[in-house]
């Protein structure tokens, strides 16, 4: 029969707090979201590798990115520690940063010329 | 309940990413990307990590998902015609993206993972006032320089995408 105090702090711990998944996601295991966020990253890395327009390839480098966040929130997580977070919100920063001036880039080279193939943009190779 | 929010979750990302590299039209490729992005933020949610879950749907599949869909209304809808100019492109990469997916299952396999060094509070862990208070003061440099970055990133996309006959 278990003693009163354990049965207090169970009634306790179902109690939902603010963090409402917190209770739940300690169950899950951290390899489970860096396997996850390999197969993501693995997915980005495909797209970049076989599709041919620039835009594509611009989004498929975006899913990469998030992948990366993924691991990052899934060590903090693992860790306790939120620095991880911090640094998610940075790149999350570096992403939007990068995806502006690459849209910039990609609107100005589409004024002077269609380029629906990343192969005709081979000028600076020198 | 928590596990079965994962694998849902999961379940959506990798179809999301599956859709972003196999439809032919760019448009889809973008909208296939918000589901990921919704995904992953539901995934942010369950590793109690809340305001980057918010920023996550705000930033993400608020913002730069709408700066995608204006450059393809912009530019005009753009099918892929015709194959590269490297015949064997698919295969090589294939091999070569199977080869970086084979290293890193083989990492993952029986990694020993660093337990926490000092038990924290997990409840007010991944809040709004914990991300802030580290925000302001340990990482008030890295804060800072992130909004020099978007002025810079702001500044080119202006210059970048202004007409020819306006540099006066």
């Amino acid at each position: 029969m278990p003693s009163t105090s354990a049965v207090a702090k169970a009634t306790i711990d179902e109690i939902p707090t603010m963090s409402g998944f917190d209770a739940g996601g300690s169950q899950l295991d951290t390899s489970w979201f860096l396997f996850l966020a390999a197969i993501l990253f693995i997915l980005g890395t495909i797209g970049v590798l076989i599709r041919r327009n620039p835009l594509v390839i611009l989004i498929c480098i975006e899913l990469m990115l998030n992948a990366a966040n993924l691991t990052l929130v899934a060590f903090s997580r693992q860790l306790q520690n939120l620095d991880g977070q911090l640094f998610a919100l940075m790149s999350m920063t570096v992403a939007a940063a990068e995806a502006v001036v690459g849209l910039a880039i990609l609107v100005d080279i589409f004024r002077h010329r269609d380029a629906e193939d990343i192969d005709d943009l081979s000028e600076m190779k020198g | 309940m928590a596990i079965a929010i994962f694998f849902i979750a999961a379940a959506m990302a990798v179809a999301g990413g599956i859709g972003v590299i196999s439809f032919r039209q760019p448009i889809r490729s973008v909208l296939s990307l918000v589901v990921v992005m919704i995904a992953l933020s539901i995934l942010f949610l369950l590793l109690s990590a809340q305001f980057i879950f918010v920023a996550q749907v705000i930033v993400y599949a608020g913002a730069v998902m709408v700066l995608f869909l204006f450059v393809i209304a912009l530019l005009g809808p753009a099918r892929e015609i015709g194959r590269g100019r490297l015949r064997f492109q698919t295969a090589l990469s294939a091999l070569f993206v199977l080869a970086l997916f084979g290293l890193l299952w083989a990492m993952l396999q029986g990694v020993q993972f660093r337990q926490p060094d000092q038990t924290t509070d997990m409840s007010v862990f991944g809040t709004v006032q914990s991300i802030g208070l580290g925000l302001f003061t340990r990482f008030l440099y890295p804060f800072e320089l992130t909004s020099i970055l978007l002025l810079v990133a702001a500044i080119g996309a202006i210059y970048l995408s202004r007409r020819e006959g306006d540099d006066r």
